[in-house]
């Protein structure tokens, strides 16, 4: 079996030759405003679908393909992301927000549904117990209160036999997971070249996380082209966004200290500027910076391994007028704009030689730096205080002349128990801010109620927001009190909420503004910190409590039995109210009866009636019912 | 059953029944005194730090050098800023903030207060940590005016230079908001209220307009005030304010990590309560108390991070204080400290004390220690209430002088005979026999008189400021003659006995109790305070009137005419005092004892209850003042037959 295998690889080799390349890797650099250096890593493998079943792995990661078939997954997405995208000053986010995450992290997967439910939830669990071993992550903590089924949100990015049927897409989040070094070192395994040749070099952990915003994806999706057998692709992406300053500090004097005053750069316009009183000028023009300031390493060899791989490694997408030189084994090169577009430069890293860097001069460029807008602002926040109540609040702004639909999910945790019937989505025009604000009604809303230890909320609605309008979602909630054993042990932080995701649904190609995408996108809120009502878990207030307790308890019934008056229970005198409405009863009843007794006629007529009378005196005369009654039975 | 009927039998025991007042004297005697043995070493504690992670004073600060340039030169563009007009002003506070490169937005506000607008703008910036994930941050505030209403010149520009500084560091793991109210209460109030609002519209009873940029959960707020013009001027000690509204404190851990770092970091000596020279005797600890205790009483905003207290958010202002040689730089770097501290918390402050007095910087009472004093004022009233209620069950048969049991010259007991049966006894008669409580008409005179209370409470809050003193001394005026004029109608009109005034005076100390004692447990010097002050309306019972009823033995011999006239005295004194003791008067002699004006207390009053949600004048009004008039209509029914 083994051996047959062996002999076909190099007829799939030769096919790979004329398709796509099995692996490829490549980083894109942009700088952004403001001294941010956006720095994109994309690693892709894939294998054929044969081979894959077959468990032949070549670029394809074995470890985490064997996962996949051990637990039927058709489709997996897995985000680690720290930090948060800066979409007022940065633009739009890279990839569309395709390959972002929310805070923490966030796994989303379609699983073979043969079997049932129960199948599919033992699925899901080995699925998020093996990647969780694999990734160093708590992925393991993804249970059924962490779990939902959306329903708009994502679809299948690969194509599926039979068009998706068959499969059931899981999502879940993670948000107080803390993403670190450890969650990377098992990403940059998983890479041919393990982060010791090519870009992936630059990947070290003291950079990564000392980014402002970073987000580690990976994507397995099936990719089938016509007239070619179905690959299984692998796509692992790393994006940050560096401080240019804060990251080219030298690694032995990484401590911000205030420069010398000599260094310091003062804004001499100011009537007050002297020696020792000195207003700091804006920093004008773009930094200097180079890939080995900025990574701490210039780019290690290459790591072109699999064949056909004819692609750049490197692209800048950065002013035409910007000069770039490539540093490569001691000798300086210019490197050019591309021939197709004037903003990128494109470099491919040689095979031989030991280290490529880049690096970039100071230069003020007049050109304003090309941004593309975003497709839609959203901020979402938790209102009110204190441990009972509180609201959450998400505003979404869509900056653009056309209206959009999006599609905008959250998964909350059992804990936040929200009110559907304060849900109010109101959008009012950026523009003026007179006009009162109007009620958006969402186009379909999937809602799945929260079950106490079971489920968590799942709300998603399809809503359309209006050209330059910001439309205001809220809705308030209540905070569980959870069991003494289920707070952690810092339950004083809060508790985290996952981040909404908004899916920004591409426009119709008919549509009227033709500016729009035609793809969709992906944009995520920051996650939330619910505080919940704590118990204080330390001893003074419990013996507090309970010696509260037990003097309350004594002084209740001593002071209950100074007060009150004991008297025997025949000695309470009955209110004259009672008394009256008894008299009164007694009539009626005696009447009542008397007027039975007329219609039946007959003798023993009388002596009930004589009983009722006897009935009614007892009451007329105070007596309690018990003597009433004997009364009338004596006179019976 | 034995014992109740043993603790049943004790109901009559004339012992038990004579005992009420004394207890209850006792109470307060106790409870007063324990106030003054708080300050001794046996009843206090050091503060200590008790988070672990907050790790005051471990790092190394490094603001200094060149940045002092660069805070002369914010400073003396803050001078400048002074000189622009309001927008103009707040134009380029928003310009230097996007320079430093925060994310800045503005925040309007109006409030109506005592029947004027208070209108201003506050703006804000937030350096977002670039570690953090916009779940929590950390508040550093410093106002364009100060509580005293100057510029806070070099409070402004020191923030600016620590926002620069800051942005420069990763190690944030919260974002940190530089908030510039426009003044130091109703800006901070404005945009904390705001932060927290349910509400994202401007609500018709706030007037606040929301807020564009948040940043998660606020952790703690640190307020600078440092009102030094562009020249500079070195301070010798910092001030630390902590009081938040309505006697919340912040956690315990923020202040002692404060005073820990400046302190043991900075050597710079800290001050609590403005005692610039505190030697840390009895006399200096219990003058730094009762500071504490009247400023927590009273409730108000202390300082711009006042607002925040009530927010759960812990906060304090550190204000420059004295002549020395510490400078701004000090200053800097203790705030630097402070944040960094403040950036290791893991949780939310809520290791420490929330509940505690402080006796000087780093000596504390804990709520343990302090809370007997004003729950035994409480109690005294509790006591009271309970005696009278169990003498309004036992009603005087005979002549009323039976009750008082005043007479010293051996009077035998009179005797009546028993005969049960064969057997026949002697015994002494019982002076009073037990009787039904008619409670209606008491209760729905302590209803009345609490109603009555909102109209004081509602025309010293809502009036316009000139018309509040007229409005006090109206109160005053009304206050003194409401008590003659009810018991008059309610003696005429609806024949009011013995009992029921008892009853009543039983309600309405009962009520006063459980509140104070209630209130002891949020705001224990307001407790205390209302406490001490309503002490003498445990004592009041019905003024003797006509010849003989309840007049001092002791005076027996002097003339008929003279005793007639003595008691009319007497009866005027007490009078007189019990007037002394009324709310309104009370307010007006501790307006002269601290040398304020009128009008400005209650003006002070007005803006925290209709801005601040200050419950002081509430307890004034609703709960102390109705407790009064009724002790005043229990005073002037006169103590004679029904």
């Amino acid at each position: 079996m083994k051996l047959a295998q062996l002999l076909i690889l190099p007829a799939t080799l030769l096919s790979a030759v004329l398709a796509i390349p099995e692996y490829s890797e490549h980083l894109h650099l942009r700088p952004l405003p403001n001294g941010y250096l956006y720095a994109g890593f994309n690693f892709t493998a894939s294998t054929s679908l044969s081979a894959y079943e077959s468990q032949h792995f070549r670029y394809f990661p074995r470890s985490l393909g064997q996962i996949l078939q051990h637990s039927h997954t058709k489709e997996l997405h897995l985000r680690f992301a720290l930090g948060r995208w800066d979409d007022e000053s940065w633009g739009s986010r890279p990839r569309d927000g395709k390959r972002e995450g929310g805070t923490g992290v966030e796994i989303w997967a379609w699983l073979d549904s043969g079997g049932g439910k129960p199948a599919v939830e033992e699925r899901w669990s080995s699925l998020v117990n093996s990647l969780s071993g694999l990734f160093c992550a708590s992925l393991n903590f993804i249970d059924r209160t962490k779990t939902t089924r959306p329903v708009l949100s994502f679809e299948p990015e690969g194509t599926h036999r039979g068009g998706g049927d068959g499969m059931e897409l899981l999502h879940g989040t993670l948000p107080h997971e803390v993403v670190c070094t450890e969650n990377l070192t098992p990403f940059l395994k998983l890479l041919p070249c393990k982060g010791k040749a090519g870009i992936s070099s630059l990947l070290d952990g003291h950079k990564v996380f000392d980014a402002n915003w970073q987000t580690m994806s990976i994507d397995v999706r099936p990719v089938c082209h016509v007239g070619e057998e179905c690959r299984l692709e692998i796509q692992q992406t790393v994006d940050i966004v560096l401080d240019i300053e804060r990251s080219m500090r030298p690694r032995n004097d990484p401590i911000p200290r205030p420069r010398p005053v000599e260094e310091l750069e003062c804004d001499e316009s100011k009537s007050y500027h002297a020696s020792d009183t000195c207003y700091p000028r804006r920093k004008e023009g773009e930094m200097a910076w180079s890939l080995s300031q900025i990574f701490g390493t210039p780019v290690r060899g290459s790591c072109h391994v699999a064949d056909g791989d004819e692609s750049p490694d490197v692209s800048l997408e950065i002013s035409p007028d910007r000069a770039v030189e490539v540093l490569h084994s001691g000798s300086n090169e210019t490197l050019m704009s591309d021939a197709q577009d004037q903003r990128l430069r494109v470099y491919r890293l040689s095979d031989s030689g030991k280290y490529t860097d880049i690096s970039l001069i100071q230069q003020i460029i007049q050109e304003a730096p090309h941004q593309e807008q975003p497709p839609l602002y959203a901020s979402r926040q938790i209102t009110g205080f204190g441990q009972e109540r509180g609201g959450m609040h998400a505003v979404l702004h869509n900056p653009h002349t056309y209206p959009q639909r999006i599609v905008y999910l959250e998964s909350l945790p059992w804990f936040l128990r929200p009110y559907m019937h304060t849900l109010k989505v109101l959008s009012h025009p950026t523009t003026s801010h007179d006009q009162p604000a109007t009620p958006v009604k969402p186009d379909k809303m999937f809602y799945t109620p929260a079950l106490d230890r079971k489920r968590g909320t799942h709300l998603e609605l399809l809503l359309t927001i209006p050209a330059q309008s910001t439309v205001e979602l809220t809705y308030d909630f209540d905070k569980a009190i959870l069991r003494y054993t289920e707070y952690p042990p810092d339950a004083n932080r809060g508790f985290d909420v996952a981040p909404a995701i908004i899916r920004v649904l591409p426009l119709n190609s008919n549509s009227t503004a033709g500016n729009g995408k035609t793809q969709d996108s992906y944009l995520r809120t920051t996650s939330l910190l619910l505080p919940l009502p704590t118990p204080d878990f330390s001893m003074p207030y419990n013996v507090i409590i309970l010696t509260s307790t037990v003097i309350a308890l004594g002084f209740g019934s001593i002071f209950n039995l100074l007060v009150r008056r004991f008297v025997l229970a025949e000695e309470v005198p009955r209110s004259a109210l009672a008394v009256r409405v008894a008299g009164v009863m007694g009539k009626v009843r005696g009447w009542v009866r008397s007027l039975k007794g007329r219609m039946r006629g007959g003798g023993d007529g009388g002596g009930r009636a004589v009983g009722g009378a006897g009935e009614a005196a007892g009451g007329a005369g105070g007596m309690n019912g018990i003597s009433g009654v004997a009364e009338s039975r004596k006179e019976r | 059953m034995a014992l109740s009927a043993r603790l049943l039998t004790l109901r009559n025991s004339p012992v038990l029944l004579k005992l009420p007042p004394y207890l209850s004297a006792l109470c307060i005697v106790i409870g007063i005194a324990w106030f003054f043995i708080l300050p001794l070493n046996e009843y206090s504690r050091q503060t200590y730090v008790s988070e672990n992670a907050i790790l005051p004073g471990q790092v190394h600060t490094y603001f200094g050098g060149s940045e002092h340039n660069v805070f002369r030169a914010y400073r003396q563009e803050v001078y400048q800023l002074s000189q622009f007009s309001e927008t103009d002003r707040l134009a380029a506070l928003e310009k230097v903030l996007r320079e430093i490169g925060l994310k800045v937005a503005a925040q309007p506000y109006h409030f109506t207060v005592a029947g004027e607008e208070v209108k201003g703008t506050n703006v804000y910036g937030v350096l977002q940590g670039p570690r953090a994930d916009a779940t929590e941050a950390m508040v550093l505030m410093a106002a364009w005016r100060n509580f005293e209403g100057e510029i806070n010149y070099s409070g402004l520009a020191l923030a600016l230079t620590l926002a620069r500084y800051f942005k420069r560091w990763s190690i944030w793991s919260k974002d940190i908001i530089l908030l510039i109210p426009a003044d130091s209460t109703y800006g901070p109030e404005a945009w904390v209220s705001a932060y927290h609002s349910t509400s994202p519209d401007i609500t018709a009873t706030r007037n606040v307009s929301s807020l564009p940029i948040k940043a998660g959960a606020l952790q703690a707020t640190v307020a600078l005030d440092y009102p030094v013009g562009p020249w500079g001027h070195r301070f010798d000690k910092l001030d630390i304010l902590y009081d938040g509204i309505n006697g919340a404190l912040p956690n315990l851990d923020l202040l002692n990590t404060a005073v820990a770092i400046a302190s043991g970091q900075m050597g710079i000596g800290c001050t609590i309560h403005g005692m610039l020279s505190h030697s840390d005797s009895y006399r200096d600890r219990l003058t730094t108390l009762a500071k504490g205790v009247v400023t927590q009483s009273a409730g108000q905003a202390t300082g711009p991070h006042s607002a925040f207290v009530p927010y759960h958010v812990d906060a304090i202002t550190l204000k420059t204080v004295g002549d020395g040689w510490h400078d701004e730089m000090s200053l800097g770097r203790t705030t630097e400290s402070l944040f960094r501290s403040i950036n290791n918390l893991l949780e939310h402050l809520h290791q420490s004390f929330f509940f505690y007095i402080l006796l000087n910087a780093n000596r504390f009472a804990s709520i343990g220690n302090y809370l007997p004093a004003a729950m035994l004022l409480a109690g005294s009233f509790t006591v009271t209430a309970l005696a009278l209620w169990v003498q309004s069950g036992q009603v005087a048969v005979g002549p009323a002088t039976k009750m008082e049991g005043t007479e010293k010259n051996g009077a035998q007991p009179e005797l009546e005979v028993v005969k049960i049966g064969d057997a026949v006894a002697l015994v002494p008669a019982a002076t009073t026999k037990p009787a039904e409580r008619e409670m209606l008409l008491p209760a729905a005179v302590v209803l009345a008189v609490h109603l009555a209370s909102f109209l004081p409470l509602y025309s010293l809050n809502s009036l316009h400021r000139q018309h509040l003193p007229t409005a006090l001394q109206t109160t005053i005026a009304t206050s003194l003659l409401l008590p003659a004029l009810a018991s008059t109608a309610l003696t005429r009109r609806s024949q009011i006995s013995t009992q029921q005034i008892q009853i009543m005076q039983s309600f309405s100390l009962l009520l006063l109790g459980t509140s104070l004692a209630t209130l002891a447990t949020l705001n224990f010097s307001l407790a205390f305070v209302v406490g001490v002050l309503a002490s003498p309306l445990s004592f009041v019972r019905p003024l003797p009137r006509g010849t003989t009823t309840g007049f001092p033995a002791v005076l027996g011999r002097v003339g008929r005419e003279y005793r007639y006239a003595l008691q009319v005295a007497m009866n005027l004194i007490a009078t007189l005092l019990y007037a002394v003791a009324s709310p309104p008067v009370v307010l007006y002699a501790l307006c002269w004892y601290f040398s304020q004006d009128v009008g400005g207390l209650l003006l002070e009053m007005a803006k925290g209850w209709s801005v601040q949600g200050v419950y002081t004048s509430f307890v004034i009004w609703a709960v102390w003042w109705p407790a009064w008039v009724v002790g005043g209509i229990a005073l002037c029914r006169g103590g004679g037959e029904r």
